[in-house]
């Protein structure tokens, strides 16, 4: 049970969150995965499917009408039990979190030094001066060249791919056990996608970090991830490694993923993915799927594991 | 020599000219013609102009040197009312659908705001929008939701639907898909082509994706430095 312990990390089991407004929307449901030690487990799927609320609720950081039920164990600890105090700890510690935007994730008045620094100051308390030529340091591993005058520089003077690495830097300051890295490599250009990539490998090398990656870029994930969760519509509709989701997908959305790719020929997904809050009845696939059968307008499919994956498909019994 | 096609003529464009400055050369001796019904593709790195030469291209900027030619008729020193004609047949989408809608009016006012400003016929409305509907294959609920209420493919379709209701022979595309997920930008990317089958309108498509250049486009041009390498 110990060495059970010791190898996941992470453990997400049935989490079901809902917002409540004027009409309550289940966003996510029967959400079950886990992480184990440095191992990146990616979760793909279209816009508005849930994959940041999911990274939201594992880093408490969801808005006050929001409802959790289910368990997020980390390292053995049930986070949804925690309060703000204790979460605060764990926040940037234990676990840290890259945003999606990173012109928008750096505060634009303080300079690149002061933000990577302040980790250092919160968590250990260290002294500003320490602090500073440890985040000097830092960026020397990201492989900045002029390290000591980046400290200077504020973030609208820099790229879109610096400040991503700037962030990068500040989320791996402290060793995080779990780093989450939500759309890393939206609106970056391609030179600065690869920078990226290489960046988090070396961390998954060197640091042992275990990453929960979210993209919906495909190309990116196959890269990076040793396995893979397919949502869709607030869902995980197929869960299974990296290679085997891209050489053989098992669900009819995974398939249709796939063969929107440019290597594929664009071939689109007829229809649109259904609102949250009036999901369809029955497999939320079952309207653009095209091997629907008459038991899948009627009945939910569950997840099931087979021969080491999982899947939420009839076709797979 | 009279042609039917939007040509752009050894255009310029410096920003920043001043009595004490040089000015920023953006693109230097640019030139290319889109024939209706085709697609000229445009790639390059991100910071190299691109949109700027698509925005001169529509009509919205002027270009420092050069001229764009119009199905052979120049574009620089004409009247007001004669520019406004271009303007109507030569249309642009933006890259993100959702700066492309006010977002405190309903889908349904933002796109017969344009019929109005186009003096198309109030009973005509109805019948128009339908049709482009249809061409865009979206239900007509959409009109009486708001943009926030709408994913990213359903505003991109509309912000198209929307350029098609002006019935342009000419559209500069800017990144139409890059803040689009892959599979919806494939199905952005065969209404595009569908929608061009059927009105042989002409494209200019800016992208800074090399694989869907290749899927859309006949030719294709590589602006680096500030100048454009036509690659076939």
């Amino acid at each position: 049970m110990k060495s059970h312990a010791s190898s996941t990390l992470l453990e997400v089991r049935d989490l079901e969150v809902s917002f409540q407004g004027i009409e309550t929307v289940t966003v996510l449901s029967g959400i079950s995965f886990s992480i184990r030690e440095s191992e990146t487990l990616a979760l793909v799927g279209e816009t508005g499917c849930g994959k940041s609320v999911v990274a939201h609720t594992i880093m408490h950081l969801l808005p006050p009408e929001s409802r959790v039920k289910g368990a997020v164990e980390f390292k053995g600890k049930n986070l949804l039990g925690l309060n703000e105090k204790e979460m605060t700890k764990i926040r940037g510690k234990e676990i840290a979190i890259i945003f999606q935007d990173p012109s928008l994730a750096l505060n634009p008045v303080y300079s690149i030094g002061h933000q990577l620094a302040e980790p250092l100051r919160v968590h250990q308390k260290e002294k500003k001066k320490a602090a500073l030529s440890r985040a000097a340091i830092a960026l020397k591993c990201m492989s900045f060249e002029n390290f000591s005058e980046c400290i200077n520089y504020y973030p609208s003077w820099c790229s879109g791919g610096m400040n991503q690495r700037f962030l990068i830097a500040a989320s791996t300051m402290l060793n995080p056990a779990l780093l989450i890295a939500d759309e890393p490599s939206k609106g970056l250009d391609k030179k600065c996608v690869a920078e990226l990539e290489t960046e988090l490998k070396k961390l998954k090398v060197e640091r042992k970090t275990s990453l929960l990656l979210i993209s919906h870029d495909l190309g990116f994930v196959q890269r990076l991830a040793n396995r893979i969760a397919v949502m869709y519509a607030g869902e995980i509709i197929e869960l299974a490694d990296s290679s085997s989701v891209f050489e053989k997908p098992l669900h009819p959305y995974t398939r249709g993923l796939l063969n929107s790719l440019p290597e594929k020929g664009f071939i689109p997904i007829p229809g649109f993915s259904p609102p949250l809050n009036s999901p369809p009845l029955g497999c939320r696939f079952h309207p653009r799927c095209p091997l629907r059968e008459k038991y899948c307008i009627q009945v939910h499919p569950e997840l099931k594991e087979i021969d080491g994956r999982a899947v939420r498909c009839f076709l797979y019994p | 020599m009279f042609s039917i096609s939007l040509r752009a003529d050894h255009l310029s464009k410096t920003y920043g000219t001043g009595l004490l400055s040089r000015g920023r050369c953006i693109f230097r001796e640019v030139s290319f013609e889109i024939k209706p019904g085709t697609t000229f593709g445009l790639m390059g790195p991100s910071g190299e102009g691109k949109t700027t030469l698509g925005r001169v291209i529509a009509g919205i900027e002027k270009p420092t040197e050069g001229t764009v030619y119009y199905n052979g008729s120049p574009l620089s020193g004409i009247k007001k009312t004669v520019h406004a004609a271009f303007r109507r047949r030569v249309q642009i989408m933006f890259q993100d659908p959702s700066d492309a809608f006010n977002p405190r009016k309903t889908i349904g006012n933002s796109v017969s705001e344009v019929l109005a400003l186009f003096k198309v016929l109030g009973t005509e409305h109805a019948s128009k929008t339908r049709e482009m509907l249809m061409t865009i294959g979206l239900p007509e609920e959409v009109f009486f939701r708001y943009p926030s209420q709408l994913s990213g493919g359903q505003l991109q379709r509309l912000a198209l639907g929307r350029i098609l209701l002006l019935e342009p022979e000419y559209i500069v595309l800017d990144e139409p898909t890059s803040a689009l997920d892959v599979s919806v930008q494939a199905q952005i990317l065969h209404m595009l082509k569908k929608v061009q089958a059927e009105k042989n309108i002409g494209y200019l498509l800016i992208s800074h994706d090399e694989v869907v250049i290749r899927f859309m486009s006949e030719s294709c041009g590589l602006l680096e430095n500030g100048r454009l390498k036509i690659i076939n």
